[in-house]
């Protein structure tokens, strides 16, 4: 219980933190530092996924999922985009080995699909690690995501900075927190800048 | 031979661990030790540092846990496995182990009377299982000594050296000290004729600890240990010595704690069952004046059965047994001329192991020999040592482990000391045949010599998704053992009064098993994980110790060790520019630098113990202080690099007091009081071995015939 405790006071002091560091974005480059967002998605393996949109930072309900208005999926650590497999959309993804301020440009070519259920775009453990000690998914810093959206006209930078789990009471986990910053070029040029 | 042991066990009380102002009168003492070249050797001529405890030091701290008394000694480090810690405090599997030159405690072989403890958990022997009563004395030879004791020793060896029974005499203890925690130790031993006998019954029993009140449970459940041993040697003829030994450890533990159950908070009962049975029959016979021969077996089985029922049920929620049998026939001849020492063995070690988690019970064979010789040059000034193994098991290539090592005095209080050598540790079985389904979070670890077959079983169950290509899984090649190669330099000053050592160790670690993650996932989405040999890491040091005998009465001793502990293929991104951090306060991305990296979890850059020992031989009284302390030590990355890079991701330091007191008031009786951890240092989720604050007191009762004069000048 005490560690609960403990833990649930982090995520208040980082939540906090967040907050400062979302306002401070606002006046510096938002291409480098991005919008610092959380999304919540359940821990199961076998549920549904929470569905995302980027271009005005929403959930998107699951009864949509067969719409091209989500672009990113997620629960547990897998990611899901929305086309081939996964949905109806023309959406896609590039795993780039480099820092979010280094990537100024989405790549023409050489993006990645859900081919079948089990040959996802983005393979488990890619971009985060399984810590056993604290039970911890840790994304991998120098891990960004360039997204192309599930309607196929957008381009966006993703990465991922941080999962929490939200307090539990159980042997599981219910859901985990996310951190993940984002810069989604509204012009629909491949220009991170 | 009778004379000759009565001489080394007055040896082992007299020039102990401290020396008392009644044996500084004499010469410099002489230690004998076995582990450096398997044969009993004065440690001043012994080509490697070897660390002792002796019986008299064991006494005098009052300890009863093997764990604490090595704890103080310079350079090693009890230890939590990293698994271990549990994020719903369940009660931790694995236990801690010897850290040694900045290895894991499956690298350190532990062996009693020269032979190996098995029963290893996820790599971790308990050394709870030995009892401290009947020790003569722990032998700690740090670096590669795989030369000599094969796999396993590529840290080093802890041999515990058992009492050989010298005359008749009686010794009573009774132990009582904080939480509930009882002991009564009963031994006999004696000469008859020209056979000698001893025998050793202890039992320890504690009702445990609770560090985290909040959580259901204790942290360690009250257990009850049995430890009985029986020592026959007989003097066959002027020739031949037979010496006998029986070990019997049986230990039973309460197994209380929480689960969920169909996702209700359900209490779960039952008992955790161990049992270790060791003979061991050796034969010796002197060829000649100068040669010897000895011919032993040693049998070992280990076992461990653990179970819970849901409360108030016969339902059992988990059920997990261990079952490991070793038998090693071994021969070993000696031949000792008056410049050189030479020693040649060989034997066979077969090994089952019979485990839950196993996928059936499973065989291995070893076969090995191994061939060392010691030079004594110029009236033993230079002693040069050179010695090979040659291990062969039935599912790997043969491995060679050879090691060179010298030793300088130029004079009585001098000694310069250097040694190169390999060391190696097998695959063990859970690296080969580990069959685990976690069904909670879904994940599966197989060993790598099964994962073809269950791969193709999974396949085949609908398990994995048949379109996935297992092929490049199906002819993995065989593990290989981790192999080391050690270095080190040691210069060691003695006097009467101070005793210096100062070393310098480096060991480069190449075939390091670790986990790695299968690139596909089973059809419910669960991870497969298998072993394969991956990691190059390095480890290096400096150790200083420092002992005076100060005035008439007093010692004083300080030991540090500085270690550094990096993998090498993380040198190797950070140099590359690869390695990119993510601060979890600022956000702000950057390379790791050089400087930065700190090196492998769980190593603290700085150890330090220091004991000061008083004894005053008019009131026949000692007071013993001892303080240790550990450094900050890597505990988790928050940073988003999987390294320990930030001062953040230290879990801090902490300090261990012990002291004890004792008074003899007769012959036969002493009584000892003390207090170990009287800081009361606790960290439930790090450290939990580390109970609080506790007081003890310690009887100790002998009748002694022979021994009446030396008992009294022991202190």
């Amino acid at each position: 219980m005490k560690k609960v405790i403990l833990f649930a006071a982090l995520a208040v002091t980082v939540m906090s933190s967040c907050f400062k560091s979302d306002t401070q974005t606002e006046n510096s480059s938002q291409s480098d530092t991005g919008i610092i967002k959380k999304i919540t998605v359940p821990f199961s393996t076998s549920g549904k996924y929470k569905l995302f949109r980027l271009v005005d930072s929403s959930y998107v309900l699951n009864s949509d999922s067969a719409t091209s208005s989500w672009d990113f999926g997620m629960r547990r650590a897998t990611l899901i985009f929305n086309s081939a497999s996964s949905g109806p959309g023309q959406g896609a993804v590039i795993l780039e080995n480099a820092t979010f301020a280094s990537v100024t440009r989405a790549p023409y070519d050489g993006y990645a699909f859900d081919t079948t259920a089990s040959q996802k775009a983005i393979k488990d453990y890619s971009w985060y690690t399984y810590n056993p000690q604290t039970r911890g998914f840790d994304p991998i810093a120098g891990k960004t995501f360039v997204i192309k959206t599930g309607e196929g006209r957008h381009y966006a930078k993703v990465q991922f900075i941080k999962a929490e789990y939200e307090p539990f009471v159980g042997p599981m986990p219910v859901n985990i927190i996310y951190t993940f910053r984002y810069y989604y070029q509204a012009d629909g040029s491949v220009n991170f800048f | 031979m009778r004379k000759i042991i009565f001489i080394l066990f007055l040896f082992s009380i007299q020039f102990g661990w401290s020396q008392t102002d009644s044996s500084s009168n004499k010469k410099l003492l002489e230690e004998i030790v076995v582990t450096s070249n398997r044969t009993a050797t004065k440690k001043w001529d012994a080509a490697i540092p070897i660390g002792i405890v002796s019986k008299k030091y064991i006494q005098l701290t009052g300890s009863l846990k093997l764990q604490d008394i090595l704890q103080e000694q310079t350079g090693i480090t009890i230890v939590n496995s990293t698994l271990s810690t549990s994020l719903s405090g369940y009660p931790n599997p694995f236990g801690q182990g010897i850290q040694m030159e900045g290895l894991d405690p499956a690298y350190t072989a532990v062996l009693v009377d020269g032979e190996p403890l098995i029963g290893r958990n996820a790599g971790i022997l308990k050394l709870g299982r030995i009892a401290t009563g009947n020790i003569s004395q722990i032998e700690i030879a740090k670096g590669p000594t795989s030369c000599l004791y094969g796999s396993e020793a590529l840290a080093g060896v802890i041999n515990i050296i058992t009492e050989k029974p010298t005359a008749e005499e009686l010794n009573l203890q009774l132990y009582a000290a904080g939480n509930s925690t009882f002991s009564q130790t009963i031994s006999y031993s004696n000469l008859i004729h020209k056979t000698s006998v001893q025998a050793f019954v202890n039992r320890y029993s504690t009702e445990g600890y609770d560090l985290d009140p909040s959580i259901y449970g204790k942290t360690i459940d009250p257990y009850t240990d049995w430890n009985a041993c029986l020592k026959i040697n007989a003097a066959l003829s002027k020739k031949t010595d037979l010496l006998f030994s029986l070990k019997n450890y049986y230990s039973k533990q309460t197994n209380d704690y929480q689960i969920y159950w169909q996702n209700n908070p359900t209490i779960v009962n039952g008992y955790t069952t161990e049992t270790d049975k060791t003979l061991f029959v050796q034969l010796k016979h002197q060829l000649s004046t100068k040669s010897t021969i000895q011919i032993r077996t040693y049998f070992d089985n280990y076992n461990n059965t653990s179970f819970v029922n849901l409360k108030n049920t016969d339902y059992t929620f988990d059920e997990t047994s261990f079952d490991q049998t070793i038998i090693k026939p071994e021969i070993q001849l000696e031949h000792e001329g008056s410049f050189h020492k030479y020693i040649l063995g060989g034997g066979t070690n077969f090994e089952t192991i019979d485990a839950s988690r196993y996928a059936g019970k499973k065989a291995v064979q070893t076969t090995y020999a191994f061939s060392q010789n010691e030079w004594y040059l110029f009236q033993k000034k230079l002693v040069l040592n050179a010695g090979i193994r040659i291990d062969k098991r039935t599912d790997f290539d043969a491995n060679l482990s050879p090691r060179i090592s010298t030793a300088f005095k130029p004079n009585n209080h001098i000694k310069l000391m250097a040694s190169a050598g390999y060391g190696f540790k097998a695959p063990d079985f859970r690296h080969m045949y580990l069959s685990f389904n976690n069904s909670q979070i879904g994940y599966a670890l197989i060993g790598n010599n099964i994962l073809a077959e269950q791969l193709e079983s999974m396949q085949q169950n609908g398990v994995l998704d048949p379109s996935i290509n297992i092929n490049p899984y199906l002819q993995l090649p065989t593990l290989l053992p981790e192999k080391s190669f050690g270095t080190s330099i040691t210069a060691t000053y003695r006097s009467k009064k101070i005793q210096i050592e100062l070393s310098v160790f480096r060991n480069d670690i190449d075939n390091l098993i670790d986990v790695y993650i299968l690139p596909f996932t089973k059809m419910n989405n669960g991870q497969i994980y298998s072993y394969h040999n991956v990691n190059k890491i390095f480890t290096q040091g400096i150790n200083a110790e420092i002992k005076v005998d100060l005035f008439k009465n007093i010692s004083l001793f300080a030991g540090y060790q500085y270690l550094e502990a990096k993998d090498k293929s993380v040198l190797d991104l950070i140099r590359n520019h690869k390695k990119i951090k993510l601060d979890p306060i600022t956000f702000r991305e950057s390379l790791v630098s050089e400087n930065d990296y700190i090196g492998l979890p769980n190593r603290s850059a700085h150890t330090f113990t220091s004991k000061i020992l008083w004894q005053n031989n008019k009131y026949h009284f000692d007071a013993f202080l001892r303080i240790s302390y550990r450094g900050p030590y890597g505990y988790k990355d928050i940073n988003g690099d999987d390294i320990i890079d930030d001062n953040r991701e230290l879990a801090s330091g902490y300090t261990n007091i012990n002291f004890s007191a004792r008074k003899q008031f007769s012959n036969q009786l002493s009584v000892q009081i003390g207090v170990d951890n009287a800081g009361n240092y606790t960290n439930p989720v790090e450290m939990p071995n580390i109970a609080g604050r506790i007081y003890f007191i310690n009887f100790n009762y002998s009748i002694n015939q022979l021994f009446n004069k030396s008992q009294k000048n022991q202190l």
